[in-house]
């Protein structure tokens, strides 16, 4: 059992450090891995680059992502995702700074699974991390490989 | 017997004449005097006098007044000197109407020579000079019309031409009568002229025919031509007017006036750019700060805490108190952000005008408002509420800011009433909320819907002041009006109205 469960996007090292700390305290996962653009993502996800000796089969089970992010941008990475039949049915999680409507209705354009507005305050912030990483993780259960 | 015989022939001959001439010719006689010795019947009806009052009277009886005294003395000299005379007189008849008389008047003269009778014999006239008349008034419309009046026969060639004509063609009368209309047009277009006189030769009109003709000095101008066929009495066409404007200076105009439309477009094209460039910018800042400005300030929050949950044992109680304090200002400003931002989208959002009910939409924003209300002792009043015109998204959010804060400023009131209802203002609805709380000093009701202004302190009443601004500014938009009314301790009223449908 050496499978990511969790991929985290995130180039804001506070915004990260809440996160890491949301979804340890909460016992949400242990396996985390951090990905701080989005072209570095794209390769842990499909093993290239600097991760071309893993295996995709290996995860992650679900991805948060930022959506403002440098090189390739949050939507560009889940449009790749999103497009790739070996990829397309792991859960997305968008948590974002942008309470943008348009940002919205495009991530759910794109598939994604969840859209979360980052609160500004702690304890939300901590409770929708936990919740989140919680219900795609434990309770949805992915549909079995083909 | 033969001379006798002959006199009578001769007599005969002279009664059939002077029949002749009276059933021709008004005739009257007159003495040397000039007293009238004989009119005949023509003479009686013209003047519409009876004999008995002509005769032995003179014809100062049916003098006009319109003939100078000179042209009656060289008349009377003229017959007197034994001379006959011509001309044409104007009478008045015993009615008062004048006529006219085409006039001989031929002295009979006696053995010395001198007249001993004057036999005045005439026509009328009177329709004659009427036409004159008429005609020379025409001709002088004709002469004095700053269009050129032209006529033309069917080869084209001149039969008349007028002062607008010379006017506007630099031609005179003298060089144009007689010569071909072809020398006022352009080169290239001879073939239109043929094609003008075609269709007057069919009995065809041609009406503000825009073209252009060549004058004298060789300038180009815009006429506009009205060519029409003139007939002859049997409907033959014989010959053509044409009435030509210049309308240089109308082209001249028009083509500014389309210059100066295209000028205006392109300008209304640049500033609806710039104004699409302004809008995209504002959009872009507001993004900035929906994202960027957050960012930190959860950072603040976020370790604050951090520093709560992992370490709040160790810290002694003042440290604690502190960094409660600096959560708090952190979770204001989160507000004030956002609030900032749901102000700034209000101006950017198109409104979506229809007809609204609002009792449903203001009992909709009560059950949204319940949580507020929970733990409260709250007499909530709703009246009639008529329904409106606006963008329903947009006036709940009016009604949600207002009711709130009839919540929140009656706090510490048991119980405390709200009352949300309509009047009637001039057949103008006025909606309200009313509540018995806090209230406010009226001399500052002037900054309430000023965007971060707040009456109050946030000890007491939390808030951003943005909530009013945006009441004011979603009114406004909709074409009302808000305002408001309090006694201090007392309550408050905010009333507004919403325009009609635009």
């Amino acid at each position: 059992m050496n499978e990511i469960e969790i991929l985290v996007v995130e180039d804001n090292a506070d915004d990260l450090e809440m996160t890491l700390h949301a979804l340890r305290k909460g016992k949400v996962a242990n396996r985390i891995q951090i990905a701080r653009d989005g072209a570095e993502a794209l390769d842990f996800i499909f093993c290239e680059g600097a991760f071309a000796k893993r295996k995709l089969e290996a995860g992650p089970k679900v991805i948060l992502l930022d959506l403002k992010l440098p090189k390739v941008d949050g939507k560009e990475v889940l449009k790749r995702l999103k497009g790739d039949p070996r990829t397309r049915k792991i859960p997305v999680v968008i948590l974002t700074s942008s309470k943008e409507q348009n940002d919205l209705v495009e991530s759910y354009h794109l598939g994604v699974n969840s859209y979360i507005v980052k609160p500004v305050s702690f304890e939300l912030f901590v409770a929708a991390v936990q919740q989140l990483g919680m219900y795609w993780l434990l309770l949805n259960q992915p549909p079995v490989p083909e | 017997m033969q001379a006798e015989q002959q006199l009578k022939a001769s007599l005969k001959e002279v009664d059939h004449l002077r029949a002749a001439l009276d059933a021709h010719a008004i005739v009257a006689i007159t003495d040397p005097q000039g007293k009238i010795t004989y009119v005949n019947d023509k003479f009686c009806a013209i003047s519409k006098y009876r004999r008995t009052e002509l005769l032995g009277q003179d014809h100062r009886l049916i003098n006009s007044g319109f003939h100078s005294k000179e042209f009656i003395r060289e008349l009377w000299t003229t017959i007197a000197g034994g001379k006959v005379w011509k001309g044409e007189i104007k009478n008045r008849a015993k009615d008062g109407s004048f006529y006219w008389v085409d006039t001989t008047i031929v002295p009979f003269l006696n053995e010395d020579g001198k007249p001993r009778q004057y036999v005045a014999i005439r026509t009328e006239i009177t329709d004659r000079k009427h036409n004159e008349a008429t005609a020379a008034r025409l001709a002088a419309i004709v002469q004095s019309s700053d269009d050129a009046i032209i006529g033309k026969d069917l080869n084209g060639i001149v039969t008349s031409w007028n002062k607008g004509a010379e006017k506007i063609f630099g031609y005179t009368s003298g060089e144009m009568v007689g010569a071909s209309i072809m020398r006022l047009i352009p080169t290239d277009r001879q073939l239109e002229e043929n094609h003008i006189l075609n269709q007057i030769k069919q009995g065809a009109s041609v009406e503000h025919f825009e073209t252009l003709r060549q004058t004298k000095d060789g300038r180009t101008i815009d006429i506009s031509l009205t060519v029409s066929p003139i007939k002859d009495v049997t409907g033959k066409v014989i010959g053509v007017s044409k009435v030509a404007r210049d309308i240089t200076e109308r082209k001249n105009a028009e083509q500014k006036i389309h210059l100066l439309n295209t000028e205006l477009e392109q300008r209304v094209i640049e500033r609806t750019a710039q104004f699409e460039a302004a809008n995209q910018e504002l959009e872009a800042f507001s993004y900035s700060v929906s994202h960027d400005l957050r960012a930190p300030l959860r950072a603040v929050n976020g370790f604050a805490g951090m520093v709560m949950e992992e370490f709040a044992p160790q810290l002694p109680a003042e440290a604690r108190r502190y960094l409660e304090r600096i959560r708090n200002g952190g979770r204001q400003m989160g507000e004030l952000i956002d609030d900032l931002l749901a102000f700034s989208r209000l101006n950017r959002q198109p409104l979506k005008g229809q007809q609204v009910d609002t009792a449903p939409l203001v009992r909709n924003t009560l059950e949204d408002l319940a949580p507020q209300r929970e733990g409260r002792q709250i007499e909530i009043l709703t009246g009639t509420l008529p329904a409106c015109w606006g963008d329903p998204a947009l006036l709940k959010q009016v009604w949600v800011n207002l009711i709130s804060n009839a919540i929140k400023y009656t706090r510490g009131r048991a119980p405390a009433r709200i009352e949300i209802g309509c009047e009637t203002d001039n057949g103008e609805n006025v909606y309200f909320v009313r509540d018995n709380g806090t209230g406010f000093d009226m001399q500052y009701a002037h900054k309430l819907f000023t965007v971060f202004q707040r009456l109050h302190l946030a000890d007491d009443f939390e808030g951003t002041g943005v909530g009013l601004a945006i009441v004011q500014r979603v009114v406004h938009r909709h074409g009302g009006r808000v305002w408001a009314e309090a006694e201090e301790d007392r309550g408050a009223i905010f009333r507004f109205t919403l325009g009609k449908e635009t």
